[in-house]
Order: C-alpha cells, then sequence, then structure tokens
C-alpha cells in the first residue's frame, strides 16, 4: 500500500478507536485498545518502511482552512525514520497495555485512556507528516494536552496533578515559543506551507533567524528533554501510567527532537557554526546532567526518566556537531553526525520504551519501584530481569547492543573536530567529547545500579519477596524490543545505508559510502577501494559471510587519506561472534577442568554473620553514594538538623532528626527566580485589588484616557 | 619532601633478610622458658605457674608451650631453681592435639612456594597477637617479599589464620570462614589463646581454643608470639620452612640428671 493512503488508514484506525471506546462495555476496552492500537502501529510501521526504505514520498492537500490555508501532509524519509520507530514503540506498548491496564479496571476509566491513546497516536502521525505551520501547530497542541492528560491519568495520587501541571505549563510556553517562531518564519515568505518556508528562509535577516533558532530549540526543547526547560520531566515520567511512561520516552520525547532536526538543516539552513555549537553544548549539559540525576535517583521511573534527558541531549550534541560541519563545508562528517544522531534517537525509543516497561513489570509484580526496598527479584520475575538486563547493558554503550554504535559513532565525530577551521569550536568540541565520555561512564554506573538493585541479592521488602513474574502479554512486548536491541547493535551496516536516505538529502551528499565500505561486493559498486585495501581487510576476516548475507559488508570503517588510511574502523558483528565463541570456550576449558575433582558446595559468603538480614545489604543509595559526594556541588544538598530533647533538662535528647533535600539544579537555577519574581510582581499588582467599585471604575476611566492619549500622540509622531 | 627522599636513600634497606640469612637483630623475640625439664621433688614449682604452663611428668617438670605465657614467673621465683630462658623465635609446629592424626598434616607445597593469601580471622583475642602479625605488614617484617598477602575473603584464602580462644559470637563466623575456603587449605592457629584457651578459656564466654572448632594444622605459640615466629608459622604452612626440633627437651632426655641442680 501506498504511504498516503496507509497514513489515513492510521487516521481512519484511530477514529473507529475512539468510536469503539465509546460504545464498548468498559471491560472489552483493555482488548480493544490493544487490537486497534497494534493494527495502528503495523500500518504506521509499514508506512514507516515504506517512506524509508522504498524511498516513496507523497503530498497531500487534507482540508481548506478558512482565511489561513491549505492543511496538507508529506512523507519524506526523515519521517519514515520517525514512523518506524514510533510505531515500534506503540506496538510494543499496545500490546503491553492488556496485562498492564488491567489494574485501573473499576477504578479508572480505561475508556477514557483508550480514547487519549487513540487521538494521541492521530495527533503523532499528523505531527510527523506535517506539510505546513499550521497542521503542526494543531496537532502539536493537541499531543501536548492528550499528554498532560495521560500523564493526569492517575488522578486521585497526591503528586500527580502538580506534575500535570507542571509538564503542561512548560509544554505551552514551548509551544507558544514555536508558533511565534513560525509566524516570523512566514511572515517572511510565502506563507505556512514549510516548502514556502523554506524558499525564503535563506533572505532572513540574521537577528531574524537568530531569533528563530532560539525559539524553536527552546521550544521544542521541553519537550525532548533539554537542559533548561526538563524540570517536568522526571516528574512526569515518574507519576505517568506505565504504558504510558514508555510512549513519553519513546515516541513523544523523539518529536521534540524531530521538530528541531525537521527545521535544522531541513528548513531553515544554517551558513554560521554558532547555532550548532549552542546545540552541541546544550546537549552535553543536558547529557551530563541528565546521568548525574540519574545515577543518584532511587525511584526506578525516575532515575529512567533522568536517563532519557540524558539520552535526548547525546542524540542533540551530535546533530549539533552534523550542523557546526554542514557550516563548515565538511558534508561527510556532518552527514555522519546526523546518521549517529539518528541512530542514537532510534536506539533510546527502543531500550528505553524496553526499560520504562520493564519498570513497569517490575511495579506490577512488586507494587515497588524504590530500588532500596527491591532486590532478588531475578529469581522470582526470571524474563523481566532478562530483558530488563537486554535494556540495561543497550542504554550502558556495552557491544553488542545497539547503545554501544550509536554513541561510539558519536564520539568518533567529535573526534573529527580537526577537519574545522577554528580554534574556539575545536576546544569546544573536545571539551564536550569529554563531558560525553563521561556521561557514558556514568551511564555504566547507573544501570549496573539499576539492574543489580533492582534483581539482584537479596529482597529489601516484603513486596520484593512476594513479587510475581508478569503475565505473558506483558513479557512478549520486552522481548520483541530487546531483540531489536540486539539487532540494531549488531547490523549496523544496514542500519547506517537506511538512515542515509533521510540523511543525504540534507547534505546532498551519500554518507554510506564513507561509512560502510563495500566488502562485500567490491567488484559490482562503482566505489572505488585499493585492491591491496581489501586484500588487508580480508586477511583481517572482513569478508566472512560475503557469499551468504547481503548487503556491503559487516564492518563499519572510516576511510582517510593517504596518511591515515583507516581513520576509525569497528564490527560488532564479528564481535558478537567472538564474543560467543569466547563464552563458549569459557565454558568448555571450565567444564574440562573441572571434571574429576570433588566439588563442595557452601552458602555464600556473607562476611561469617550469624544471620545476614536483607536490610544489612548494599542499598542503592549506598551505590551511588560516591557519585553523590563526588559531584555535591552540582546536587547542592540543603542539610536540616532537628534537634527532639526533653524541655527541662536540655541536654538529654530524644530525638536527632536530620533531614537532607535536594532541588533540581534547573529549577533552582531557572525556575525558581522565575517564579518568586512573578510572586513579587503580582503582589505588587495585588495592592490595586481594594475591592470598591468606585475604584475599579476609576481604572477603567484612567485607561481608557491613556489609551486615547497614546493613540493621539502615535497620530502626531506620523 | 627532598629530605624525607635523601634520608631514605642513606639509611638504606633495613628490611629483615630472614629466612634467607638467620635473623640477629636484639629484641625480635621475648623469649620463652626452655624446654629443659628436671626433676622436682615436691612439684612446688608447678604452683608459682599462673598459666598452669608448668606439669609434673615421672618427677620432673615440663612446660606446655600451648599454655605459656611467657609471664617470667618460673624463672624469678626466689629459692626455686630458675628455668633456663631460650632466645630465638622459631616457634611454630605442627599442631599437636590428641584429636588430629597428625600424619595427614601436610605443608601447602610446591604451587603455593611464591604467593599465598592468608585471611586473618580475629576469634576474640586481646590484641596483641593482633598487634605482632600487623607488624608484619610494616617495612622491618614485610612479608610481602616472600609472597604472603592478606585477603579480605576467605574465598580466595589459602591459609585461615586464627588468633583468639574463640570467643561464642565468633564460632560460627569462624567456622563459615573455614567453610568458605576452597581446599588446599590449612589452619594455623597464633597465640596461647588461639591452642588453648590461654588464661581467657575455657569459660563461660569462650571454649579452650580454635581446634574445638575447625581442624588446626599448625600452632604458633607465645603471649604474643613475636611477628618473625608468626612469619615461620605461615611459612611452615606453606611448606618453606622446616619446624626446628626442641634441641633442648632431646638432650635433656639423654642425660636427665644434669638438669637437677
Amino acid at each position: 500500500m501506498h504511504p498516503e493512503s496507509l497514513v489515513l488508514l492510521i487516521l481512519a484506525l484511530c477514529g473507529f478507536g475512539v468510536f469503539l471506546s465509546l460504545i464498548l462495555p468498559d471491560r472489552f476496552n483493555r482488548t480493544v485498545l490493544a487490537l486497534i492500537g497494534m493494527l495502528e502501529a503495523a500500518a504506521m510501521l509499514m508506512a514507516g518502511a515504506g517512506l524509508l526504505l522504498r524511498g516513496m514520498s507523497f503530498h497531500l492537500s487534507l482540508w481548506q482552512f478558512p482565511t489561513l490555508g491549505t492543511l496538507s501532509i508529506e512523507g519524506d524519509a526523515l519521517s519514515g525514520v520517525f514512523l518506524s520507530v514510533t510505531a515500534i514503540v506503540l506496538f510494543a506498548a499496545s500490546l503491553y497495555a492488556t496485562g498492564q491496564i488491567k489494574k485501573y479496571l473499576g477504578r479508572y476509566s480505561i475508556r477514557r485512556l483508550a480514547i487519549y491513546l487513540h487521538l494521541l497516536t492521530a495527533s503523532i502521525v499528523l505531527i510527523l507528516t506535517a506539510a505546513d505551520a499550521l497542521l503542526f501547530l494543531l496537532s502539536w497542541e493537541t499531543m501536548s494536552i492528550l499528554s498532560y492528560l495521560l500523564v493526569n491519568y492517575e488522578y486521585e495520587k497526591k503528586e500527580t496533578p502538580k506534575a500535570g501541571l507542571h509538564m503542561l505549563a512548560m509544554s505551552e510556553v514551548g509551544t507558544m515559543a514555536v508558533a511565534i517562531a513560525f509566524l516570523l518564519l512566514a511572515k517572511g515568505g510565502g506563507g505556512f506551507e514549510f516548502s514556502a518556508m523554506k524558499a525564503t528562509s535563506a533572505a532572513l535577516s540574521p537577528a531574524v533567524r537568530w531569533t528563530t533558532f532560539l525559539l524553536v530549540f527552546f521550544g521544542f526543547g521541553v519537550k525532548a528533554g533539554l537542559f533548561p526547560v526538563n524540570s517536568w520531566l522526571p516528574r512526569a515520567y515518574g507519576v505517568a501510567p506505565n504504558v504510558f511512561t514508555a510512549i513519553l520516552a519513546g515516541i513523544t520525547l523523539n518529536l521534540g527532537i524531530y521538530g528541531i532536526i525537521r527545521l535544522f538543516p531541513g528548513l531553515m539552513p544554517m551558513n554560521t557554526p554558532w547555532p550548532g555549537l549552542l546545540m552541541l553544548i546544550t546537549g552535553s549539559i543536558s547529557a551530563i546532567l541528565g546521568i548525574l540525576y540519574a545515577t543518584k535517583e532511587n525511584n526506578l521511573k525516575v532515575l529512567l526518566a533522568h536517563s532519557s534527558i540524558e539520552n535526548a541531549g547525546i542524540v542533540i550534541a551530535a546533530w549539533g556537531a552534523g550542523l557546526v560541519f554542514l557550516a563548515q563545508g565538511h558534508r561527510i562528517i556532518a552527514g555522519m553526525a546526523f546518521i549517529t544522531s539518528l541512530y542514537h534517537m532510534a536506539n533510546h525509543s527502543l531500550y528505553k520504551g524496553l526499560l520504562f516497561l520493564g519498570a513497569g513489570s517490575v511495579e506490577s509484580g512488586s507494587g515497588e519501584l524504590d530500588l532500596d526496598r527491591l532486590g532478588g527479584l531475578i529469581r522470582r520475575m526470571p524474563w523481566t530481569a532478562l530483558f530488563f538486563l537486554a535494556g540495561s547493558l543497550s542504554i550502558a554503550a556495552l557491544p553488542p547492543f545497539n547503545g554501544f554504535v550509536s554513541e561510539w559513532l558519536t564520539l568518533q565525530t567529535l573526534l573529527q573536530a580537526p577537519a574545522i577551521n577554528s580554534l574556539e569550536i575545536k576546544v569546544a568540541f573536545a571539551l564536550c567529547g569529554a563531558v560525553l565520555a563521561l556521561t557514558a561512564g556514568l551511564a555504566v554506573t547507573c544501570f549496573v545500579k539499576a539492574f543489580s538493585m533492582a534483581f539482584l541479592g537479596t529482597a529489601r521488602s516484603g513486596r520484593a519477596r512476594k513479587a510475581a513474574e508478569v503475565p505473558f502479554t506483558m513479557r512478549a512486548p520486552m522481548g520483541v524490543l530487546a531483540f531489536l536491541c540486539l539487532l540494531m547493535g549488531i547490523l549496523p551496516t544496514y542500519v547506517i545505508p537506511t538512515l542515509d536516505r533521510a540523511v543525504s538529502p540534507m547534505v546532498h551528499e551519500s554518507v554510506t559510502q564513507a561509512l560502510v565500505p563495500p566488502f562485500f561486493t567490491p567488484k559490482e559498486t562503482h566505489e572505488k577501494l585499493p585492491e591491496n585495501f581489501i586484500a588487508d581487510f580480508h586477511d583481517l576476516g572482513a569478508q566472512v559471510g560475503k557469499d551468504v548475507l547481503p548487503g556491503r559488508g559487516l564492518v563499519v570503517l572510516h576511510r582517510g587519506g593517504k596518511k591515515n588510511p583507516v581513520v576509525f574502523a569497528m564490527s560488532t558483528s564479528y564481535t558478537l561472534a567472538v564474543l560467543l565463541l569466547l563464552l563458549a570456550g569459557t565454558y568448555l576449558a571450565a567444564k574440562a577442568l573441572s571434571t574429576g575433582r570433588v566439588v563442595r558446595k557452601r552458602t555464600a559468603w556473607d562476611g561469617g554473620l550469624r544471620r545476614l538480614f536483607s536490610r544489612m545489604t548494599y542499598t542503592a543509595t549506598g551505590f551511588s553514594n560516591p557519585v553523590r559526594v563526588i559531584f555535591e556541588a552540582v546536587f547542592h544538598p540543603t542539610e536540616t538538623e532537628d534537634v527532639k530533647g526533653e524541655s527541662v533538662v536540655r541536654h538529654f535528647r530524644t530525638a536527632i532528626i536530620r533531614e537532607r533535600r535536594e532541588t533540581h539544579i534547573v529549577e533552582r537555577i531557572f525556575l525558581v527566580p522565575v517564579v518568586s519574581a512573578m510572586r513579587s510582581l503580582s503582589t505588587l499588582f495585588a495592592r490595586m485589588h481594594r475591592g470598591r467599585v468606585n475604584l475599579y471604575a476609576g481604572y477603567v476611566l484612567m485607561c481608557l484616557v491613556l489609551a486615547l492619549i497614546f493613540i493621539k500622540t502615535l497620530e502626531i509622531l506620523q | 619532601m627532598t629530605k624525607w627522599i635523601l634520608k631514605g636513600l642513606a639509611t638504606g634497606i633495613k628490611t629483615t633478610a630472614y629466612p634467607s640469612v638467620p635473623e640477629t637483630a636484639p629484641g625480635v623475640s621475648p623469649g620463652r622458658p626452655g624446654t629443659t625439664y628436671f626433676a622436682d621433688k615436691d612439684m612446688e614449682l608447678i604452683k608459682h605457674c599462673p598459666a598452669k604452663a608448668l606439669f609434673g611428668k615421672a618427677g620432673s617438670v615440663r612446660v606446655d608451650y600451648r599454655r605459656c605465657i611467657h609471664c617470667f614467673q618460673c624463672t624469678r621465683t626466689e629459692g626455686y631453681p630458675s628455668i633456663d630462658w631460650e632466645d630465638g623465635f622459631e616457634w611454630a609446629s605442627l599442631a599437636g592435639y590428641p584429636e588430629r592424626d597428625q600424619v595427614s598434616i601436610t605443608p601447602l607445597g610446591r604451587p603455593f612456594s611464591r604467593s599465598v593469601h592468608i585471611r586473618i580471622v580475629d576469634a576474640g583475642a586481646c590484641g596483641a597477637c593482633m598487634s605482632e602479625i600487623a607488624q608484619l605488614g610494616k617495612p622491618y617484617y614485610n612479608f610481602h617479599r616472600l609472597g604472603l598477602f592478606v585477603t579480605p575473603t576467605p574465598r580466595k584464602a589459602d591459609i585461615l589464620l586464627a588468633v583468639g580462644p574463640l570467643t561464642d559470637h565468633m564460632r560460627l563466623a569462624l567456622q563459615k570462614t573455614y567453610e568458605a575456603m576452597p581446599s588446599p587449605r590449612r589452619v594455623v592457629a597464633v597465640g596461647t589463646c588461639a591452642l588453648s584457651g590461654g588464661p581467657f578459656g575455657p569459660s563461660f564466654i569462650s571454649g579452650a581454643g580454635i581446634h574445638e572448632t575447625i581442624p588446626v594444622d599448625f600452632s604458633v605459640p607465645g603471649c604474643p608470639p613475636p611477628p618473625l615466629a608468626v612469619l615461620h608459622g605461615l611459612l611452615l604452612a606453606a611448606g618453606r620452612a622446616e619446624p626446628v626440633p626442641l634441641k633442648s627437651r632431646d638432650s635433656a632426655r639423654d642425660n636427665p640428671g644434669k638438669e637437677v641442680r
């Protein structure tokens, strides 16, 4: 089917889903939601694959909006990338929903959830295929409000409404910024169509360009969770229903990234490197702050939320690096950076969706999300543990999983900075590279903590001791995502050419050749690989599997000039084979060495304690304490001590209460000053309200007089 | 800092060369009563030993090193023939408990000749033995030069070095430590308390030594044994030293009349 009819089919399915939810009794809604959701996801995947793999595109006018223009949709390879990723996460989340939302039955209306989710799907599809700013903004606003409604779904909980309103306020500010930016763009050119904006954006003055860039970047940055505007994210993720948290992290976060990517460089090519540099620096700061707070956090969902900030930061940093390279004229390297960025975005959606579903399973199975009170779940929930481990390995960037490929490529791309001809930018690249490397290291710490504290050791609470494995419908989607994580990790040479289809229109150059040399088909392709180069790599084993596998090869390799023939190279596919061989060899060696020997089995060494209480074991707080101490300047905790003593004899204390409070650095630096300024301003205005009608009538009269004077002055001036 | 370096260079290496060169420095050992045994008609001297380390056998007084706390009472009690005071420190030997088959006790042997890992358990000691053991890691004795290392987990330990009379609270911990060690493993009991309970045991809080709970292979008597005696015991367990035969006892047995004064 053609992508445009598939998009219309998705919209029809969403409408049908809403209709069914309305007429069916609430107890059927769970199943219907999952079925229709999976159908929508399947259609979306087909549309995305059609756009991306077969190179199709479409343009379709939907509706003539009175006085403002035509609402139209358009599909290209970039939409295809985002549609495919969205489809996979949506599929997993829909299947997962059948089991997970059972607990809401009779408490919260599942009908409401189903309607919101179908409408959200429709609005997301429209955002990803919008061809004009009007439709984009309308669907964006719909998406924002639906996100708020979904976050606020469990409204009976104490902290939910607060987090929801925080999110809504921030996203509305973001939407306003984006709307202003679109108005600025539309003012300069023919109208609201993206194509018209693109044609005229080059003629805009630098001031307008910068304003547009900043508005768009920070406006979309709200959804993407970028540095100064992300304080809503951990809170909202922490209270959202488990199904929706996966969608928040795997889909709506990408929409923010999509907005930025669609505009720069697609819609508004930048000819100075500074906006790209700003993106790189903001991304790096988001990444390091995100992972620092994630490592410190003990609530599993909030930990994953902070880690989403980190990953979005990496994606944006890579994209910013690409923009800098593009502005400097290094198209190939820019293309590499863009591919890396999209790759990491897709990876993040897959493994963060997986991890959030895993966290949801942990909560369903044990009723607990506090890592200090979990532990030992691997014995009670082996499948969840396995899939969560796969997700943790992916996000910690360990081969052969997918996180490794994109993080490795990110750092390699940043190391191409010597090609830039400005010293300041080179220094900034080096610093950002160092920050991102530190981020990668902390990510390992963070996810060692997340996995080991939840699944290993002994259960630290009664709930964790009585945990039960989740049903098949909840395990299967996690399994699918875990498998895809592995696949994206071991087949980068197939993913990179696919992503190249989306990137090459932006850089006007194909990057596949620079990253995936055709070791499998050196004769057929017109690209030149020197004979001795092939021979050298043949001896290293780069042509293993040549006759069996399609495609260009299994080695990611960037070739340089004569001086350094290979700039960087790796192959996770062959690494996987070697890893498996090593594992098997170790197992066999251990087996061979232990045959014919007496094996004495005793209990685990517990330090010789009489009885090992689970309370005595290592906790999540203890594990992350070194990070907390080292980065105390960032966390900036305030400690208060309250001594409770008898009033007669003051020196006899009955209790000392010590409290440690931490405010997120973004709230501390950006939000608290703004809020207090607004407060004092409104107190100032409140003095006008004296409650006397005469006074208010006086105000009206005064305003009228002032307005008249103002208008008359304008007339005189003209 | 330059001063320190220059001073250090000027001082040179002061570490003892034991066991390749016999230790001759004064004061490395407090000494202990010699194994001379002599006829004592009334067995009066035995009553003066506060640790009950002296015992009479066939009309002679003998010393039980598993109980001796070298308190000098036997040499300084007036009106009695004094016991010889023996210097030296190579006191370690196979643990001579009747319930343990002596033949089955062997040192660790060749694979452990250059790398031995030791797990130390303080089973209720007063602190003297531990402070002497702590000396082994310091520059003068420096037992790392011999490939002896302290490990924090019994999973990697070859030798269990136990001190103290084994209080009831430490009994399970010591047993678990022993069970957690992979074989081949050897147990070295250090100090009078670990060998016999010493001044503390047996009593309502502790037993009469380590051997009641786990099989002891090698013993290092002394209260506390000097660091070199502990080192000798460790080398013995590793199979890199030989127990020194009690010469004086043998000679005394050959001509018992000589000791009577």
